[in-house]
């Protein structure tokens, strides 16, 4: 056994031991930083394997005896689960005991990391499709253990329901792989033909699709995610859907074989369609972390974007550009996880200091928690793609992407990436109203509650996990050409592409973005022009308001903020407003008014799905009567029937 | 380096102090237009130095977010300045010039100016900034177009490379420079805040945009503000020059055709004020989303191949 086997089974083994610690009585703590020893081995492990490009352990078998192994795609993958739950967990270690259920939720968080890593380092389809399945179910569990209301068990069974019935999809792709004997192998699904290739690809989409949470199938993500424990909805949103999007990677690039033109350009539809269908919903969110949810939609648009490119350059035999595209969606993939994680930690621990997570409800937190406050904000910036942070580098590189899509090629392909380009550009600038709107109603301005002018810093280890992953934020946004190179190699054929190694990113074709000399230039000029400023400030004086005293009523906010663009896109959010007065005897005496904006995939497609299928129901129940003879009916009609198929000679 | 972008380079410099003089020069030709005197176009100088000298006021309960906004709005255009090529060349800054990058960076500093208006409280200021950047989410996707456009001839996003491509007159020949053309030039409208998309010239609180951020900052912050929107000015009407319009031969032909092509749209924005009348608010999207569909023509008519 290599020494890389044993780090990853010690690490594995370590996570068991942190599961079964957690549980039992006043060893809490010291279970969660075991389990966070042990994600770190596995993404050790795996990170050497991402470097070194050689796989270990077994190889992908279509046999049903199971196999474990980590190759390069499966390393890159357990690298980021360990750079995001480790924080993560030394997070939870602050916050898990004071929370509900401790010891259920810290042994199912182990449990989760486990199935998450099953998954993405299983060689064969039973190991794949069990930990898959452990991956959906664990959570469910924890936030059942957690929280107990009617309105979380509908969460919970919503989003039960709809990743079992779309993954489905994931039992039929790998089931009909394995059955042709392609996983591991696409030369053997080629020669199977079109059809089954079809099939294999639709169905990976639709399995793959509703766990990742793509629109329109991404219904269960916003309900599910906010109602877990912190640190869970991190590695919901963190994670969960970035492995989901590896087993999409899988089956599309590797065990696909030539993939057809369609699925590219339906990649970049449906890419389209998540980015701003996430974004757009985020924006009219009240409750923080359902904003952060539905933000997880739009970056998995991004990434979709990156990995449809890369497909259509593959495609016309561009062989770099479409490494350059799937580096860009791996990128995506890790940068994502960071600040998603981060921003659920923090979310968490402003939860807890505010005691809700209403937007309206927040304000002025960036001066009683600063250092939760920073990392808050690092996180947000990043998020909405700014430079010189890790958000900004990799949407950069999708940009890039699509651009070069629309430089050549077929007029119907280059004019689809002249879109997505258009609309990843929309997404940013929406993604940016989005959070400088939360920066501004959570961390700045006068406290909007009472709670939230008490709230006090949380506790060290809390803010630990979050500067941690705020550093990272940094760090990958000024060096992104250091992994750049890494990824490509990822990509199919991706070994041979000439990427240099820089710090920046300095492509072919571009004008180059050095994000070490920007973030440098950046600081330098801000630090000069604020030397050049001076200090001399008169008193602070009350904000102008034509002469009027401040008020809190005259606090902005969140749907207040966002009023010029529901005005705009009305026809697209379609806000629901409700305007209700009591009067009594004549005069008014409360006015009651409420507004929000449903969730047009849920009014379009689900509601009269589900309004179909309990019709279907109700059509079904009249063939129940209770009455004796019209079952001895019902028989009498199939044997006759089946007589006269019989004589007819239909039955052989 | 050679000696035309060292020459860049220095012009590149320049720009911090010659920027202020384009927004003083459509005020002052906007003026005459209107049959008023008008201030010199030199105006913009004076207001610096005035501002310079004055100390500045914080609102209450404010905090670092709204001290550091105006160094980093500032920060980001003198970076911005450095990325913009200058008569197709540019000094060797180590900043790239990518297109892109360019967009990165308005991005940031739209993100520091609101942040800063959310810090304040102040209902005016959030007012504009709310309309800002529902603007930009529109104004955005057509930037990235109509630089997509220009990209298109250089098959880069390099922008000197886009520069040197629109040189020459076989570019157009193309329906596609036109298209593109007409898109930036909505770009320019919507990027320095002129009618018909906002008025610069507004001192009533309701309607501003992009002055209501601004409403708070004194002294020294509103000096770095304020020259910020001049080099936005500057950055645009640069790049609209260089990727858009006709060039000259040769670096002294291609400064001295710059600087006409500048005077010229300075003229047009004056005039453009003069005639136009502020929109609906509301209608601004309509009329990029329309600016959009042209921009999207123009790069499938250069695909297939239309005047190439």
């Amino acid at each position: 056994m290599g020494a890389l086997a044993a780090t990853a089974l010690t690490g594995a083994a370590a996570l068991g031991v942190g599961a079964i610690g957690a549980a039992l009585p006043r060893r809490l703590c010291a279970a969660l930083t075991l389990q966070a020893v042990g994600i770190a081995l596995l993404g050790v492990a795996g990170a050497a394997v991402l470097l070194s490009g050689d796989a270990a352990g077994a190889a992908f078998t279509s046999d049903l005896a199971p196999g474990l192994g980590i190759d390069p795609l499966s390393g890159f993958f357990l690298a980021v689960l360990a750079i995001t739950a480790v924080p993560a967990l030394v997070f939870a270690r602050a916050y898990v005991p004071a929370g509900p259920a401790p010891r259920a939720v810290g042994a199912l968080t182990a449990a989760f990391l486990l199935a998450l890593a099953g998954v993405l380092v299983a060689r064969d389809v039973t190991t794949f499709l069990a930990s898959w399945e452990l991956m959906t179910l664990v959570p469910a569990a924890a936030i059942l253990a957690a929280r107990r209301d009617a309105a979380v068990r509908a969460a919970v069974f919503a989003y039960v329901a709809m990743t079992h019935v779309g993954g489905a999809g994931v039992w039929i792709a790998l089931l009909t792989l394995a059955a042709h004997r392609a996983i591991g192998d696409p030369a053997a699904l080629a020669a199977a033909g079109a059809g089954v290739q079809t099939l294999v690809a639709l169905a990976a989409l639709v399995g793959f699709g509703t766990k990742a949470g793509i629109v329109p199938l991404h219904s269960w993500l916003p309900r599910a995610h906010p109602v877990a424990p912190a640190h869970l909805s991190a590695l919901m949103s963190g994670m969960m859907i970035k492995v989901a999007l590896y087993g999409l990677i899988r089956v599309v690039f590797e065990w696909l074989g030539a993939t057809p033109r369609w699925l590219g350009v339906t990649l970049l539809t449906l890419g389209v369609l998540s980015a701003l269908g996430g974004v757009l919903w985020a924006l009219v969110q009240q409750d923080l972390k359902r904003l952060l949810a539905y933000c997880s939609i739009e970056n998995v648009g991004v990434v979709l974007l990156g990995l449809g490119a890369s497909l259509l350059f593959a495609d016309a035999g561009e062989r770099l550009w479409a490494a350059i595209a799937f580096a860009a969606a791996l990128l995506h993939i890790a940068n994502h996880a960071i600040f998603k994680v981060l921003l659920f930690l923090a979310a968490g621990a402003l939860e807890r200091a505010v005691g809700a997570l209403d937007l309206d409800r927040m304000g002025g937190l960036l001066r009683r928690m600063p250092q939760t406050g920073a990392a808050f904000l690092v996180g947000a910036m990043a998020i909405a793609g700014l430079p010189p942070l890790n958000g900004f580098a990799s949407e950069w590189l999708t940009l890039q992407s699509l651009a070069h899509l629309g430089f050549g090629g077929p007029l119907g392909i280059a004019l689809t990436g002249a879109v997505g380009l258009a609309a990843l550009a929309m997404t940013a600038a929406l993604a940016l109203l989005c959070f400088v709107k939360v920066v501004g109603l959570v961390l700045l301005g006068p406290p909007r509650s009472a709670a939230a002018a008490a709230a006090v810093e949380a506790p060290a280890a809390m803010r630990a996990g979050m500067l941690a992953l705020a550093g990272l934020c940094i760090v990958l946004g000024v060096l992104p050409g250091l992994v750049l190179p890494p990824l490509a190699a990822l990509a199919p054929g991706g070994d041979r592409v000439p990427l240099g190694h820089h710090a920046g990113l300095l492509l072919p074709g571009t004008g180059s973005f050095p994000g070490l000399a920007l973030a440098v230039a950046l600081l330098v000029l801000t630090a000069a022009l604020v030397a050049l400023r001076g200090t001399r400030r008169a008193a602070p004086q009350p904000t102008w308001l034509c002469g009027q005293r401040w008020t809190p009523q005259l606090n902005w906010t969140s749907a207040g903020f966002t009023k010029p663009l529901r005005l705009v896109l009305d026809s697209v959010l379609r806000p629901r407003r409700e305007l209700e007065v009591v009067y009594d005897r004549g005069t008014a005496q409360a006015i009651r008014y409420s507004a929000h904006v449903p969730a047009l995939a849920e009014t379009l497609l689900y509601d009269p799905t589900v309004r179909a299928g309990l019709r279907a129901a109700a059509l079904t129940r009249r063939l129940q009567t209770g009455n004796v003879r019209t079952y001895a009916a019902y028989l009498l009609a199939l044997v006759g029937g089946l007589l006269v198929l019989v004589a007819s000679g239909a039955l052989g | 380096m050679t000696a035309a972008n060292a020459a860049a380079g220095v012009l590149q410099v320049a720009a911090v102090g010659i920027a202020p003089l384009l927004p003083g020069t459509i005020q002052t030709v906007k003026a005459r237009l209107q049959g008023r005197r008008g201030p010199s176009p030199l105006q913009p100088y004076r207001a610096l130095r005035r501002l310079w000298g004055k100390s500045a006021v914080d609102p209450e309960g404010t905090t670092a977010v709204y001290r550091l906004a105006p160094p980093v709005v500032a920060a980001c255009l003198l970076s911005a300045l450095a990325i913009v090529p200058v008569a197709g060349g540019a000094g060797g800054w180590g900043l790239g010039h990518d297109a892109l990058v360019l967009a990165g960076l308005l991005a940031l500093a739209r993100f520091a100016i609101v942040a800063a208006s959310w810090d304040s409280a102040s209902g005016f200021a959030l007012m504009g900034a709310a309309r800002e950047l529902m603007f930009a989410v529109f104004g955005e996707a057509l930037l990235v177009l109509a630089l997509l456009l220009a990209a298109l001839p250089a098959q880069s996003t390099d922008l000197v490379a886009m520069a040197d491509a629109a040189a020459g007159t076989a570019i157009w020949a193309a329906p596609a420079h036109w298209c593109a053309a007409l898109a930036f030039a909505l770009v320019i409208l919507v990027e320095t805040g002129r009618q018909p998309v906002d008025n610069p010239d507004t001192h009533l609180e309701l309607t501003m945009i992009h002055e209501g951020p601004l409403l708070e900052y004194a002294g020294r912050d509103l000096a770095y503000l304020q020259w910020a929107a001049a080099a936005r000015h500057w950055v645009v009407l640069v790049l609209g020059a260089e990727l858009f319009l006709p060039h000259g031969d040769g670096f002294a032909g291609r400064v001295g055709v710059l600087t006409l092509t500048l005077a010229a749209l300075c003229l047009l924005l004056a005039a453009g004020e003069t005639v136009q009348a502020k929109m609906r608010i509301l209608r601004v999207p309509s009329l990029i989303g329309l600016a959009c569909v042209v921009a999207l023509a123009g790069a499938g008519s250069w695909i297939a191949g239309v005047g190439v």
